[in-house]
């Protein structure tokens, strides 16, 4: 859009004569594919749809043939006369279209030019369907110019359109990046030197193959894939807004890594969350049973506000929205929040179906208030108590004990043992539909002014539900996931991409409706979308074919040429370079230092933050919002498990969602708060210390530490040029110190991490400077 | 701007794209902050001076910045604005109830039973050449009424705070939406190289009793990018977050550490060709500077004693309302777009009879000492002040009126008042009117998306045309309505 109006701008000011010499468009001019898109995205507000300002709709081809009260708006064959044109130029002395909007850009002019030169013509006479609406069906692999290039079946689609192109694929990849690239992709953690070492070593033909199945078993497997999941899931360990209690939904979370490991098929992943209670109980486990009524915290992980005086049916409605705008985010790609108050403007989804789809989430039986409170936590009904079957045991026992308890005292005794067990256990607030309702369209959005009545069903321009499935939620997850649903798939495969390549296939991850960009890749991306449906949805198959493709294999360094034609990489003509996530980053940090604790699952931990962080909050008396710092291990967990307070996220957490409304692509951005994060933060600041102590107690030769030090973080050795700055960093690190050895101290104080008493302090902290200074290269920080 | 990071960055970015990106050593904080991963942005980084969007502002604007005064918790209009006399007569009488049907209220009153009047607890007075009616409680802000366009026909649909404070701040009660100093950067983008385009503080009363807490979304940059929300500068630890060295870093090492990352990342570009190398070079530099930049900001000491003592008594201690208010216009004055300070402390449901006067306490001379020294310093013209609340507060009582202290009054959304002074602003004015009651609007209602379309308007803004396309709709500030409020500007 930014550059459009700059063309645009440029264009202004050519004289008109000029543009009929523009350089002939050789392509057909298609009106759906070309053309309309144009008018939607500029012309909508005025004549589409309901409006037709003028009399005139850009609806269809037709429709501008007809025209409005100027005549017909183009006249096939002669743009020139066309008042479509003459409008959009601003000339006649009549305002120029988009009125009020900046005019259009050069190449959107020039196309609309050609349509009309090209006969004006409207192959599909009334709507066409948008590509996603329809279900995907495996394309046939195209013809490459270097067949040994392909690896699998990925690799045709791109090189053929590289070979159209004229662009080459880039070269693979050296074995060092590509062993730190796939470590840090498929569990978030660098790989070991070790493991560099002996995957450079291996000579046989499927050494990669091997690491990819390595990592795929590792347990931290499901932890990475677990972090873009929780950011869709607004996944959190409080209220949010006023109180801001907490909550145990950590339990969940710690499902969702589970099942990831597991490899369980995404389809039972997916109603399990959406209808896990609705499930056939027969022949589960009680531990079984439990598991997926979990799951269905899913849609427990949304906001809630406890505010005195808030309104309790307002805030249920709220949750309900959230729970609808979530499921269709996550699952469908849809915008269905369009369709709150209206009808959509573009998807073919109406305010009907918004509150049908909402009916499915409707009886639950809640309030809308947390109101249970259990200490600084507040959870909301419907919620369930969760333990091992030792502790489910011990508590019906403990209540039998009450029951049969013959004194006033006995009874007491035994209660509190009882009250006592229960208290120990987490309570995960959990979907239920034991409170059925009736659900209406809202006028507007407003649910003090409901119109008329709906009942539970999916949106009436996509496929139907099948009769025999159940009119609740588990009928809708079974919907969801039905092959012939054509967005699961898709939606699925593409945020797969995203987090391997930076950006997905379709670059708006939340949005596959009319308004999103055309894929670059749309035979790529149904491809896969099939494979991974008949793979019986194998996420561990999806990704390993993935990561084995010769493009995902490709070196990330930008050529000029590329950098002129594919400056960023839509044709994948090389492997996506981005900076990681910053819960990565800091994972990175503990476990290159040797701090990290990799224990999983639990209670969410409060590693370092800055002092005051939650200030903000601690602005009223009702309770105690001060930091409960943890210590020991609990410092080094996993990134996944650190306390994330929804109305103040973690300070060193940048580019994070902030887990408040379901988010599925984090904007990367640069800037210098990151900076002072990753050069003040105590966590940068003792893991560079930790990693100090490592590399100096492993040799006794500078430059070996230093290497060993660049090689932990980066995997790769540095050149010679690269060891001479760490050489002087070092030096001008040494004199500094020495200098005032009393800063040495005071550096080295930072973190509980005990200092080496072995180790001369005014060296330590001269190799910890340089190996914070490496956490902060870029090259650290980036996914090469 | 460091030479040798500057020089280093020309030269390479010249070797490598020749004259095609240019800028990116200019970029400043906030607002300028390259995305990564959207290479596609990389034309907009080329984009020189102010580093908003081409083509804003979209007509010439009056004012360049704004400075909220937020009063979180809901100050009183009956008590501090909305003059009316006639309701002494009917002190403790039912409110009638044909007048209350069809307002929304919070559950704290909606099923209360009773609904007596409470007329305003203190006098009003005629304030200024203008001869504004306020409270007597409000003497400073009195002293500047000349200055100020009072509203008292502000009304939303919010009765709750979050929601509330979402609205006004965001145009959305549920929280997810770009604040509109993200947009005002995003549009408009920063004026300065060395300090955030958008920054925000907070404070609260002295005893807590209000209860309001700050989300970040109230400052949030919601799907627009992250580098487009609020900077929180904040009264104890560093300023701005790890702004400060580690204890023993000194910054000669610092720098140099820096310079010597620096080379290596070159190196790494010169292999690469990723300009987002280059970006992150950049923002580096950056940080070094705004650790003295905001150090400098911070430091009060070289205010005369005359500045200082406009602002009152607590214009020294580090929190409070009044020394944020004049952090406020040192960092107006350094090219700071929108500045956003966020106080607690008017919930007054049952404490209206102390909190009140401790509130105004707080607030009055310091926001009157803010309008005034901004515009001692000529910045008032093109500086936009805005003092408001979430909504207002009910003309009936909440709680026990037989008893001091024990009672209030409750949220109230169908009327309130608020003022803004500068930028364009019509000085001396009164806009809209309401009932004998104070309960409902009967002249001139302004709703929340008018007064943000006002506002965005005074910035040279169209409010309809600042948009952010995102899950393919075009999301802008005022969502789907909004009309600029002819009668409060000076040009119409």
């Amino acid at each position: 859009m930014r550059c459009g109006k700059t063309l645009a701008g440029v264009f202004a000011v050519i004289p008109f004569g000029l543009l009929v010499a523009q350089p002939q468009h050789p392509a057909t001019v298609d009106f759906d594919n070309d053309i309309r898109p144009i008018f939607v995205a500029h012309c909508a507000k005025c004549h589409m749809g309901d409006q037709k300002q003028g009399g005139l709709s850009l609806e269809t081809g037709a429709a501008v043939l007809k025209g409005g009260e100027s005549g017909p708006a183009a006249i096939p064959g002669n743009a020139d006369k066309s008042v479509l044109l003459r409008r959009i130029l601003g000339l006649d002395a009549q305002p120029r279209m988009p009125m009020g909007f900046g005019p259009l850009s050069e190449h959107d002019t020039s196309q609309i030019r050609e349509w009309i030169a090209q006969g004006a013509k409207a192959k599909s006479a009334g709507k066409r369907i948008h590509w996603a609406y329809v279900p995907p069906v495996r394309p046939k692999l195209p013809k490459v110019s270097q067949p040994a290039w392909v690896h699998n079946s990925i690799d045709a689609f791109v090189l053929s359109r590289l070979d159209r192109e004229h662009l080459h694929p880039s070269p693979p990849a050296d074995r060092t990046t590509l062993i730190r690239r796939v470590t840090l992709d498929l569990t978030g953690l660098p790989p070991s030197t070790s493991e560099v070492r002996a995957f450079l070593a291996d000579n046989s033909s499927n050494a990669y193959d091997k690491v990819v199945d390595r990592l795929l078993a590792s347990p931290h497997f499901g932890e990475k894939m677990a972090l873009p999941w929780l950011d869709a899931a607004r996944y959190a360990d409080s209220n949010g807004f006023q109180q801001d209690g907490d909550t145990f939904q950590y339990v969940w979370r710690d499902w969702v890594v589970r099942a990831f490991n597991a490899n369980m098929p995404f389809d039972q992943f997916t109603i399990q969350q959406l209808a896990g209670d609705l499930l056939p109980t027969q022949g589960l486990s009680r531990s079984e049973i439990q598991d997926r009524q979990i799951a269905t915290a899913f849609n427990r992980n949304h906001m809630l506000n406890g505010e005195g005086g808030a309104i309790p049916e307002e805030q249920r409605n709220v949750g309900l929205f959230d729970r609808v705008d979530t499921t269709s985010t996550t699952w469908l790609g849809l915008t269905m929040t369009c369709a709150r108050c209206h009808d959509h403007k573009y998807d073919p989804l109406t305010q009907k179906d918004y509150y049908s789809l909402l009916a499915f989430f409707n009886n639950v039986p809640e309030t809308g208030a947390p109101t249970d409170t259990f200490g600084s936590y507040y959870l909301a009904k419907p919620w369930v108590m969760v333990g091992t079957d030792a502790q489910m045991d011990e508590l019906q026992k403990f209540e039998a004990s009450v029951a049969a308890a013959k004194s006033k005292d006995e009874k007491a005794a035994a209660e509190k043992k009882l009250n006592d067990a229960k208290a120990l256990l987490p309570k995960v607030m959990v979907m239920s539909d034991a409170q059925p309702r009736s659900a209406h369209i809202y006028s507007r959005g407003n649910y003090e002014a409901p119109l008329s009545p709906v009942s539970p069903s999916t949106p009436d321009s996509l496929p139907k539900m099948k009769p025999e499935w159940p009119k609740n939620r588990l009928g809708l997850a079974k919907w969801i996931m039905s092959p012939e649903n054509p967005l699961t798939a898709r939606v699925q495969v593409n945020r797969f991409w995203q987090a391997l390549f930076g950006h997905g296939l379709v670059k708006s991850p939340e949005n596959f409706g009319v308004q999103c960009e055309t894929p670059v890749y749309p035979d790529l991306l149904d491809w896969l979308a099939v494979e991974f449906r008949d793979s019986g949805w194998n996420v561990k198959h999806l990704l390993k074919l993935i990561v084995t493709s010769s493009v995902y294999r490709q070196s990330s360094v930008l050529d000029r040429k590329m950098a002129v034609i594919d400056p960023s990489n839509r044709f994948l003509s090389r492997e996506g370079r981005f900076r990681m996530p910053s819960p990565i980053l800091r994972d990175v940090a503990l476990t290159t230092s040797g701090l990290i604790d990799l224990k999983m699952g639990g209670k969410p931990v409060y590693p370092y933050q800055p002092k005051a962080i939650w200030d903000g909050l601690n602005i009223t008396d009702e309770r105690d919002f001060s930091y409960p710092q943890s210590s020991g291990s609990d410092l080094y967990r996993r990134s996944l498990y650190t306390f994330w307070r929804r109305t103040v996220g973690p300070g060193d957490m940048f580019d994070a969602s902030s887990r408040q409304v379901c988010t599925v692509r984090m904007p990367q951005t640069s800037t210098p708060l990151h900076a002072l994060t990753m050069l003040n933060d105590v966590v940068w600041v003792e893991a560079g210390r930790g990693l100090a102590q490592r590399v100096m107690k492993a040799s006794a030769s500078s430059s070996q530490r230093l290497k060993s030090a660049f090689e932990l973080v980066c995997a790769r050795t540095p050149n010679s040029q690269e060891l001479k700055v760490l050489e002087r960093m070092l030096s001008r690190s040494l004199s500094s110190f020495r200098a005032d050895p009393s800063a040495a101290t005071a550096y080295l104080r930072q973190g509980e991490l005990h200092q080496d008493p072995k180790l001369n302090g005014v060296e330590l902290a001269a190799y910890g400077t340089v190996c914070q200074a490496i956490y902060n290269l870029d090259e650290a920080m980036t996914h090469e | 701007m460091n030479p040798f990071f500057e020089r280093d960055i020309r030269l390479t970015r010249r070797q490598f794209f020749g004259k095609a990106a240019s800028g990116v050593g200019m970029l400043a904080l906030g607002s300028l902050l390259s995305q990564e991963g959207f290479a596609a942005d990389l034309q907009h980084l080329g984009q020189k001076g102010a580093h908003g969007l081409p083509g804003l502002p979209h007509f010439p604007p009056k004012a360049k910045r704004v400075v909220v005064l937020w009063q979180g918790g809901a100050p009183s209009q009956v008590d501090l604005f909305d003059h009316k006399p006639g309701l002494t007569a009917h002190r403790l009488e039912e409110l009638p109830a044909s007048l209350r049907a069809g307002t929304r209220l919070s559950t704290m009153t909606s099923s209360q039973g009773k609904y007596p009047i409470l007329p305003a607890i203190k006098p009003f007075k005629q304030y200024g050449k203008s001869g504004m009616w306020m409270s007597e409680m409000l003497p400073h802000i009195g002293g500047i009424a000349d200055d100020i366009c009072l509203v008292r026909s502000m009304n939303t649909d919010a009765v709750n705070h979050a929601p509330g404070v979402t609205f006004f701040l965001t145009g959305s009660q549920i929280p997810g939406r770009p604040s509109m100093g993200a947009w005002a950067a995003y549009g408009l983008g920063s004026m300065t190289d060395e300090l955030p385009a958008f920054v925000v503080m907070t404070s609260a009363d002295e005893k807590k009793t209000c209860g309001q807490l700050f989300f970040d979304y109230y400052w949030g940059s919601g799907f627009i990018p992250s580098m487009y929300q609020g900077v929180q500068f904040r009264s104890e630890g560093d300023p701005v977050l790890y702004l400060t060295n580690p204890p023993g870093m000194s910054s000669d090492l610092r720098r140099g550490v820096l310079k010597d990352i620096e080379e290596l990342d070159q190196q790494r570009f010169a292999q690469y060709g990723d300009p987002e190398i280059e970006t992150r070079i950049s923002q580096y530099e950056l940080a070094f500077k705004m650790q003295t930049s905001v150090p400098e900001l911070t430091d009060i000491s070289k205010e005369p004693e005359s500045v200082l003592s406009m602002y009152g008594p607590d214009v020294k201690k580090k929190g409070t309302y009044a020394h944020n208010c004049l952090l406020a216009r040192r960092l107006l004055e350094r090219g700071v777009r929108f500045v956003q300070l966020m106080h607690s402390g008017w919930d007054q449901h049952g404490n209206l009879d102390t909190q009140l006067a401790l509130q105004c306490r707080d607030t009055d001379q310091p926001s009157a000492a803010l309008v005034q020294d901004l515009k001692q310093r000529g910045l008032l013209d093109d500086t936009v002040v805005l003092w408001c609340g979430e909504f207002g507060r009910t003309v009936f009582a909440q709680g026990d009126v037989s008893k001091p202290n024990a009672h209030g009054r409750d949220h109230f959304g169908a009327c309130y008042s608020l003022w803004v002074a500068g930028g364009g602003f019509k000085p001396g004015t009164v806009h809209g009117e309401t009932d004998d009651f104070s309960y409902k609007i009967v002249k001139d209602p302004v709703g929340v998306h008018d007064m943000q379309a006002t506002i965005l308007r005074q910035l040279g803004i169209d409010h309809e045309r600042l948009t952010y396309r995102y899950q393919g709709r075009d999301f802008r500030l005022t969502d789907v309505s909004g009309q600029v409020v002819k009668g409060i500007v000076s040009d119409f």
